[in-house]
């Protein structure tokens, strides 16, 4: 147990300077008041909690978890198949891995300007159709629901695709040669066997999609013409813009909640992520 | 944009830096985009001090750091409306009009400005407008032009408008539409705008800053809510297909300053980079770059003619006097604004 | 199915990569604006002469590979003691980890470095930004490097502690090689979050201290840039040129 334990250490203490910390100022700054010009001062209050009781909340909050929730779904049916590409590639497989990664080391930004482009009245998407005569008027691709979740797959696909391939490589060819044998054709053998056995892999790659479209801003403020407010767009202003932030705290406190509570909701016996 | 004299400058500028890499260094932090490229070269050759130049991208950002009074940084570019605010936080140093022998180049309007009378405490450095971007086509095919805020309701622009992602900018457009200040945080006021922006935003194709231009240019969008800069380059990029309106209901002036951060222990060579950014060569280099209008008067001299008369960036003094500066919101006006556009966006 | 698979992943690889090379063939445009216009190498020449791009892209490159390697090492120790035996507030802290919001990592990480620095004289600098990364890398490297773990056999360790080995050599010599392509993932995640970082970055870099993305996005906020794409082509192709080349040489 010892060596455990040495082990551990180096992550808790991390865990204890980066996170618990940080979290307990913000707790703290969740119950004070908002300072003239930003910054926080006393008195002590618990006003920033009784405003989150506002419609206007719940309306963000729900559109954030149905956008991120669509997000996660595609990008799990996009990546599965892709994992399991790389997966049966044999030699080529840390190739064909790194070229799913490779595009992400570019600035999110950028990539999200290049879908910016892409999509325009006058971009190539619509230039073609148009050419094409498949259409009349240019489509408006752009600045809707659409295009922010389009942005968020392109964006965390590879999160979806590097848990799901290390489940699918170490998989026991075995047991799908069983599946075989059993009369099993291969989309049945893939229903029935592969994806089960996948599950710790879909699950962990769901959470480390799930959660970060929860809090983005970025994309739907670039591909959503910053038309709608999503979770992350408010707690971002509350923390620069309106330098407000208790009430910035006391709505990141609520998010971190709600999302503690999904988590915990979604575990499964032996099978935590964590 | 003289390449091949910015390599060489560069070159200078760094092998002058590397020489003097013991001496003395000074933190600039700047909207981004708003220095000629060889500016801070040209400074750092003639004065021997190495500069290092860091960008932001709005005020709240820029306020983040500096607000501990321990961020490293020494001079700053604040908007007029944050000096009040910023000094009543005890971040600003007070300037030291000897050491500022340039000041007398500063236009006259900005001599005594409204935010700090006897600059004490910033020098204004570049201001614009905030106005209407059009397509010169809604004239010659529709028989239209924008020429007020309330233009930017016609359901003619549907799916081709932008507005500033800027909630002083668009509400100050919507207050000016019902003829109140733009300053205004009278609740009845403010809720009134808001309703404005409500009914307007189906129109709305998108809130869009700077990023419009690209936008403009390529005929996308058909009428904006833009600064006076973008709209500069735009127009400059494409000058048969758009026009720019000072809307006729009134508009906000903004300006940004220079000033000098009271955590700052280089105060002299602080100063001594405002007296260089005051001379009227290096301002015009400035406006030439990078189509902003600058506070400094004498550089107009030093601007080619069709600069120094463009509508957009100059315009006549009566214009102008339709325009309202942005001042300083209280705290709860600040906090109803919030909550407003929260509500519109939602 | 495998063909079927085949023809899906060449559709995939090209969603994936035809933003980027048209980002680059743009990056080759002689105007400023989305119109083609004519070749033109200007903005690579641009990119040379930005001191303050080439700074900020070593910075980055730095940050990132003293994350990585730090976030991979930690973390994978960390993943193999939670398997051995759970720490509820370990994991606990983890999953917060995962859960929080960049804004309010970023936010929070600033309060806390600015809390400090009213006693230590620091200042925000590359070590901070070094700290933060590390910080929410750590959760995903655990994360990829114990649901590996979770399908392994515990016997196999056992099996060498029966033979003789001592804790850590039933860890180096046993368990580690089956984990060696958990971990190289788990790099891979953990660079591409470092590398691509804006939000918390930007609240917690100092004077010394901008990354790529602090630039690109100054630089994008104000209307696209072909410089960008040229920065960007460079990256890429920079770095496909180096996967490629290591592909290359592990295999011979």
């Amino acid at each position: 147990m010892k060596l455990r334990n040495l082990f551990l250490a180096p992550t808790a203490l991390l865990m204890a300077v980066t996170m618990l910390a940080p979290l307990a100022i913000i707790v703290v700054y969740s119950l004070l008041t908002r300072g003239a010009y930003g910054g926080v001062e006393l008195p002590w209050t618990i006003e920033n909690y009784s405003r989150l009781y506002d419609p206007v909340y719940a309306i963000i909050f729900l559109r954030s978890f149905w956008i991120a929730a669509v997000a996660t779904a595609l990008c799990l049916v996009l990546g599965f198949p892709l994992a399991m590409f790389i997966a049966r590639s044999g030699s080529r497989k840390n190739l064909y891995l790194s070229l799913v990664i490779l595009p992400f080391w570019t600035s999110f930004l950028i990539r999200t300007y290049a879908w910016m482009f892409l999509l325009r009245d006058t971009g190539i998407v619509n230039s073609a159709l148009l050419a094409l005569r498949i259409i009349r008027e240019p489509l408006p691709l752009l600045y809707n629901d659409g295009a922010v979740i389009l942005g968020l797959v392109y964006g965390f696909l590879p999160f979806m695709v590097l848990p799901l391939y290390a489940t699918i490589e170490r998989l026991d060819p075995s047991l799908l040669e069983a599946a075989a044998d059993l009369g099993a054709r291969p989309w049945r053998a893939l229903v029935g066997v592969t994806l089960p056995l996948c599950a710790p892999g879909i699950r962990a790659g769901a959470i480390l999609v799930f959660v970060p479209c929860l809090g983005t801003y970025l994309t739907s403020d670039l591909l959503g013409g910053s038309k709608t407010v999503l979770i992350g767009n408010l707690v971002q202003n509350q923390f620069t813009a309106s330098r407000d932030w208790p009430f910035g705290a006391a709505l990141s406190l609520a998010l971190m909640a709600i999302a503690m509570v999904l988590l915990f909701a979604a575990r499964r016996k032996g099978e935590e992520l964590l | 944009m003289n390449v091949t004299v910015n390599r060489r400058t560069f070159l200078i500028g760094a092998a002058t830096a590397a020489a003097c890499s013991r001496g003395p260094r000074l933190n600039v932090f700047n909207w981004s985009d708003y220095v000629a490229p060889d500016t801070v070269a040209n400074f750092e050759r003639e004065f021997g001090i190495r500069v290092r130049y860091g960008t932001y991208e709005s005020v709240p950002e820029m306020l983040a750091k500096v607000m501990t009074g321990n961020s490293g940084w020494d001079v700053i570019f604040p908007s007029a409306e944050y000096i009040q605010p910023m000094r009543d936080m005890g971040l600003l140093a007070r300037l030291n009009h000897d050491w500022l022998p340039n000041l007398s180049n500063l236009d006259g309007q900005f001599q005594q400005p409204q935010w700090d009378p006897r600059l004490e405490w910033c020098v204004p450095y570049m201001h614009g407008s905030t106005g209407i971007v059009y397509q010169r086509s809604l004239v010659s095919q529709q028989g239209w032009t924008p020429r007020a805020w309330s233009d930017l309701w016609d359901a003619r622009l549907a799916g081709k408008l932008t507005m500033l992602d800027d909630p002083p900018e668009v509400f100050a457009a919507c207050l000016k539409t019902l003829g109140y200040s733009l300053n205004s945080s009278d609740p009845s006021q403010l809720k009134a705008a808001q309703q404005r922006a409500i009914a307007q935003k189906p129109l709305v194709r998108a809130y869009l800053n700077a990023e419009v231009r690209d936008q403009l240019v390529a005929g996308d969008v058909a009428a904006a809510q833009a600064w006076a800069v973008t709209a500069a380059q735009a127009i400059s990029a494409a000058p048969d297909k758009l026009a720019f309106a000072f809307p006729s209901d009134g508009f906000p002036r903004y300006a940004d300053n220079v000033a000098i951060l009271r955590e700052s222990g280089r105060q002299e060579a602080a100063h001594q980079f405002i007296n260089y950014l005051l001379r009227p060569q290096v301002a015009a280099a400035i406006v030439e770059t990078t189509r902003t209008a600058a506070c400094n008067g004498a550089a107009q001299r030093y601007l080619p003619k069709a600069l120094r008369s463009d509508p957009v960036l100059y315009p006549p003094a009566e214009i102008l006097a339709r325009g309202e500066w942005f001042t300083p919101q209280s705290a709860a006006g600040q906090r109803l604004r919030d909550r407003l556009w929260t509500e519109i966006k939602t | 199915m495998k063909r079927g698979l085949t023809v899906y992943a060449v559709f995939a690889y090209a969603f994936l990569h035809v933003p980027l090379l048209i980002l680059a063939v743009f990056s080759f445009n002689s105007s400023r604006f989305a119109v083609w216009q004519g070749f033109s190498l200007q903005w690579y020449r641009a990119v040379a002469d930005d001191a303050n791009l080439i700074e900020s892209s070593m910075n980055s490159l730095i940050i990132a590979i003293v994350a990585t390697g730090v976030a991979t090492i930690i973390g994978t120790l960390a993943a193999y003691g939670l398997w051995k035996k759970g720490s509820a507030w370990l994991s606990g802290s983890l999953y917060l980890s995962l859960v929080t919001p960049e804004i309010v990592t970023g936010a929070s990480l600033l309060a806390l470095f600015q809390w400090i620095f009213r006693f230590a004289h620091l200042r925000l600098g590359m070590h901070t930004v070094i700290l933060a990364h590390v910080g929410f890398s750590l959760a995903y490297v655990v994360v990829v490097v114990l649901a590996r773990l979770r399908s392994y056999d515990r016997t196999l360790e056992e099996a060498a502690l029966d033979l003789g080995a001592t804790e850590f050599g039933a860890f180096w010599r046993v368990t580690l090689p089956y984990l060696v392509p958990a971990i190289a993932a788990a790099a891979m995640l953990a660079f591409t979050v470092s590398i691509d970082d804006y939000v918390i970055t930007s609240l917690v870099a100092g004077v010394d201290s901008q990354t790529l993305p602090m630039v690109i996005y100054a630089m994008a906020r104000r209307g696209v840039n072909p410089a960008l794409n040229a920065v960007s082509t460079l990256v890429v192709f920079g770095l496909g040129m180096l996967i490629i080349l290591s592909e290359r040489l592990r295999r011979t």
